[in-house]
């Protein structure tokens, strides 16, 4: 088997027979990534009417349902109507201190089971019992960290609470934000990126970034679309007023 | 640069050129020991064989002040290719340069070199353009060919469905994979009788020479035409 | 590809492909379809151009110092715990992830899209080792079910019939299903998801590695990349060294791209972002996660022709436009990548040989030079590809003294007057209507099917007197 020294030493030589085919560099990284995106945030705020706007405009177009609420309070209500849309008598969510919000009082009351996961109870126990409600539930609910207006898409990361199958088993996955997540450019996206990784484990309690795109779909048989191969079928976003 | 086509097959082309140049004012002189500009060597992989050619081509043509080729792919080949042929003899290599730059293909030579869109010509019909994959993506010329089209007030000028796609033809490719190169002309030519012009234009004998020779084997009463016979007025029927 | 199959001339297989009028009617659609797609995507993208050309430059630039990139990518991806293989050769790779197997007693293995996989035959050699390998992205769920290898890099079923579909599913899943697209797909959703929750490992491609922070990044449609990576216990991807990009900077770079040249949406449904094993706090994610580095013929390019080759990021937008894929489809081709990318890659992976004929199985029209996203100018590859073979002595001695010949003709003002009083000569019995048809030999090949125009009676140069 080759070795990591082979391997490389390998690909130098290779690299040092010739000086490329014209003078070219990467894209230059941001010198401080803390600092750019803060200025990314600072712009947001002033503009985040017209991202969000953008942002329905393009998650429609991708077959999105968009919803608007004035505050966190509205969730659960929300959740609850969508939920009966489906018939869904069990929803699974992230951590409501993740979330910032609980839907378990409110839903539970109308007879909707609420599985949340919980940070730091991660044996493998709970990794059993967790997949099984996940691959149960009809409706999953996750916050989102940011959100693109260019393209229509959720960007969520994982980790502690935010488990990633909340996005991906569920036929239903509901996202739900405030206007601090919005971005407009997928620019701006790599800014974020960048900083987030300046320290990534104090940063980030997970291993994956999914950026989501609508439901997921195929058109593998005859160019013919259809939704829900995997993951989700439908995909909605909540937007929270209050700031 | 009357190409290899043009002078063995299709000689009406290049008078038809000829006569339309000197209507518009232009002294033409031809090198009388020009062959071919060594594309089809080029193109197979014999690049030691299409430099002597292209060397012999260069010198060939040093005195004229402008050389204009009714093809896009001949124009490409020594606009584009002969500088790095050549490029291990710096003489050559400079004459290279120099030939590069004063080279034109036809239609591009009338629009940017004469400033002439408007001709004059007695032809009168519905044409269709087909774009020569080496002029078009090449050179970048899709413009010129389609204004002055426009420009023959006989003229009605139908855009052909896929004109950008290949005719099929990609020199030896034609022979070497006789199937597929027929399959690819099939699907060109319906478009072409889809528009119901009475005309396919081209600027490149290559082209024509593929497109016209499936139009006739088909007994279409489709035409294929070179622009400059179309300009001069010179179409037969 | 099956050796059966490459046994027979490539002309042959393409003309077996040409008779197929299902394949025919399929590769017109699809084909029809990605191409509007992509330029509708495009027309609304005035930033596409300038991206473009980042794109390559990036690609060149992380070629300049690749070894550099690999090495700090390998750092970071065992910084998270993660671990990093070094496979040379096709074998290597595939032992690699047999020796995972064996070790970890892993039975049953799903797999997210992944052409570096085809290209070592990773499947057969897990079959052969008592491991089940099950393909989930739909296309090629359907193309392992029917022992069949993809003919497009992006949508692998492309030349199979929904009738065909419903048939085979009926026939492996023991069920009886209705030839609908929806039908079929929950279908296969039900019976991948047992398999998925399952499986003891997850296999996958990488589109991007990020060298900056150990980031593998996958691209898809359908949510399979995001299942094989979070559920079972172990995450092998697979990836060619090329495929690595330096920072997160870059990569939005080619996000922004991408699924636009491929399919001509704004993104894929999903890019998930995995750097190493789950974490301590997580729930779900991998316990181990294993990167196999995968060189396979590709190190040697980089001081080649083919350089540029190693830029592409297989997005199938060439195979879109190619006059000759779009009649042929990929499988006559014959090899893991189809399509005018994939002639290169094949001599890249394979040697020159191996393209002996494929090579010229191009017009050069150049469509696919103008919509790859990272401007590879493929023709010009496919024409220094063409002297190789000429040098190397590949092409057939015939042909090399046919176009010897050739040039000495054209070399030779007397010579070549000479040919055109003989060519009208020799002509004469074949002239029809003013045309000539059933030519001999190689000309043969073009009148079989279209006329061609005589020498003329005066060639320009003899009329050129009373013009002048």
């Amino acid at each position: 088997m080759t070795g990591r020294a082979e391997f490389i030493e390998r690909i130098r030589r290779e690299v040092s027979k010739t000086p490329g085919l014209f003078g070219a560099s990467s894209a230059p990284r941001p010198a401080d990534a803390a600092t750019a995106a803060e200025t990314v945030r600072r712009e947001l705020a002033e503009r985040w009417p017209g991202a969000l706007e953008r942002f329905r405009v393009e998650f429609e177009r991708v077959a999105g349902v968009f919803h608007r609420v004035p505050d966190l309070a509205a969730v659960p209500a929300a959740l609850g109507a969508i939920a009966r849309e489906y018939d869904a008598t069990s929803l699974v969510t992230w951590d409501p201190a993740v979330l910032g919000f609980d839907a378990a009082p409110a839903l539970t009351r109308g007879g909707i089971e609420v599985v949340a996961a919980r940070a730091g109870a991660e044996d493998e126990a709970a990794r059993l019992r967790h997949r099984e409600q996940a691959a149960r539930a009809r409706v999953g609910v996750t916050g989102a960290d940011f959100v693109l207006a260019e393209t229509g898409t959720l960007i969520l990361l994982s980790g502690s609470g935010r488990p990633r199958s909340t996005s991906l088993l569920p036929d239903v996955h509901v996202a739900v934000f405030g206007r601090d997540r919005l971005l407009e450019t997928l620019e701006q996206v790599g800014i974020m990126l960048e900083a987030l990784h300046v320290d990534p484990d104090r940063a980030m309690s997970g291993a994956t970034i999914n950026f989501i795109t609508g439901p997921s779909r195929t058109a593998d048989i005859e160019l013919t679309l259809t939704r829900g191969v995997h993951g989700p079928k439908e995909v909605h976003a909540v937007f929270v007023e209050a700031p | 640069m009357i190409t290899c086509l043009g002078d063995m097959l299709f000689p009406e082309v290049g008078v038809a050129m000829v006569r339309l140049l000197r209507r518009l004012g232009v002294q033409v002189e031809f090198p009388p020991g020009q062959t071919c500009c060594g594309m089809p060597l080029f193109n197979s992989g014999y690049h030691h064989d299409a430099a002597l050619v292209a060397a012999r081509t260069v010198r060939l043509f040093e005195g004229a002040e402008h050389v204009v080729v009714p093809s896009g792919s001949c124009a490409w080949m020594v606009r584009t290719e002969y500088p790095g042929l050549l490029k291990h003899d710096p003489a050559l290599r400079a004459a290279a340069d120099s030939l590069a730059r004063r080279t034109r293909e036809l239609s591009q030579f009338i629009v940017e070199v004469l400033g002439v869109t408007t001709i004059g010509s007695p032809f009168r019909g519905k044409v269709t353009y087909h774009d020569s994959c080496h002029l078009l993506r090449g050179l970048g010329e899709s413009a010129s060919p389609r204004a002055l089209l426009r420009g023959v007030s006989g003229v009605e000028l139908v855009e052909l469905p896929g004109a950008d796609e290949c005719c099929g033809f990609g020199g030896s490719f034609s022979v070497r994979l006789p199937e597929v190169s027929s399959s690819i002309l099939d699907k060109k030519l319906a478009n072409v009788e889809a528009t119901g012009a009475r005309c396919l234009v081209a600027c490149d004998a290559g082209c024509l020479m593929q497109m016209g020779g499936g139009l006739s084997r088909r007994g279409s009463a489709v035409k294929a035409v070179h622009l400059a016979q179309v300009l001069a007025g010179e179409v037969e029927g | 590809m099956s050796d059966a199959l490459l046994r027979t001339p490539f002309p042959e297989r393409a003309g077996a492909a040409l008779q197929d009028r299902f394949l025919q009617e399929a590769l017109r659609i699809a084909t029809t379809k990605f191409i509007d797609l992509r330029k509708e995507s495009f027309a609304g993208f005035p930033q596409g151009e300038a991206l473009r050309d980042r794109a390559r430059e990036i690609k060149e630039a992380t070629l300049q110092h690749l070894d550099v990139h690999l090495e700090r990518l390998a750092d970071n991806v065992e910084r998270v715990g993660g671990h990093v293989h070094w496979a040379t050769t096709a074998e290597e790779a595939r032992e690699m992830v047999l020796r995972l197997c064996r070790d970890r007693g892993v039975r049953m293995a799903v797999k997210s899209k992944s052409m570096a996989t085809e290209e070592i035959d990773l499947n057969e050699a897990l079959e052969h080792a008592g491991v089940t390998p099950v393909e989930t992205d739909l296309g090629e769920y359907i193309i392992q079910l029917a022992h069949e290898k993809p003919s497009h890099i992006i949508a692998p079923a492309i030349h199979k019939t929904k009738g065909q579909v419903a048939e085979l599913f009926s026939r492996e899943l023991k069920g009886s299903f209705e030839a609908d697209p929806e039908i079929l797909t929950a279908v296969a959703r039900k019976a991948l998801r047992e398999k998925f929750l399952q499986a003891d490992m997850g296999i996958t491609g990488a589109n991007f590695a990020v060298a900056d922070t150990g980031t593998v990044v996958l691209v898809t449609n359908e949510g399979n990349g995001r299942m094989v990576t979070s559920l079972p216990r172990i995450h092998v991807a697979l990836m060619g060294v090329e495929k690595v990009i330096p920072s997160m900077t870059d990569l939005v770079v080619f996000l922004a791209i991408l699924a636009r040249s491929a399919t001509g949406q704004k993104l894929s449904t999903y890019t998930t972002l995995v750097r190493g094993p789950r974490r301590a706090g997580e729930l779900e994610g991998p316990e181990e996660f294993h990167l196999i580095l995968l060189d396979n013929g590709r190190a040697r390019q980089i001081a080649s022709t083919l350089r540029e080759a190693l830029y592409c990021l297989r997005c199938g937008a060439c195979l879109n436009v190619c006059p000759v894929y779009r009649q042929i489809g990929g499988h006559a081709y014959g090899y893991t990548y189809p399509g005018p990318i994939g002639i290169l890659l094949t001599a890249m992976l394979k040697g020159n040989e191996s393209v002996r004929e494929l090579a010229h199985a191009s017009s050069l029209c150049g469509a696919c030079k103008d919509v790859c996203p990272v401007r590879i100018d493929i023709p010009r590859m496919l024409v220094e590809l063409r002297e190789h073979l000429d040098r190397e002595k590949i092409a057939p001695w015939t042909e090399r003294v046919v176009f010897r010949a050739l040039r000495r003709l054209l070399l030779s003002p007397t010579a070549y007057r000479l040919s055109a009083t003989v060519g009208r000569w020799v002509q004469r019995p074949f002239i029809r209507h003013g045309r000539l048809r059933g030519l001999p030999l190689v000309l043969g090949k073009w009148t079989r099917t279209r006329d061609l125009p005589p020498v003329a009676a005066r060639t320009f140069r003899e009329r050129w007197k009373e013009l002048s």
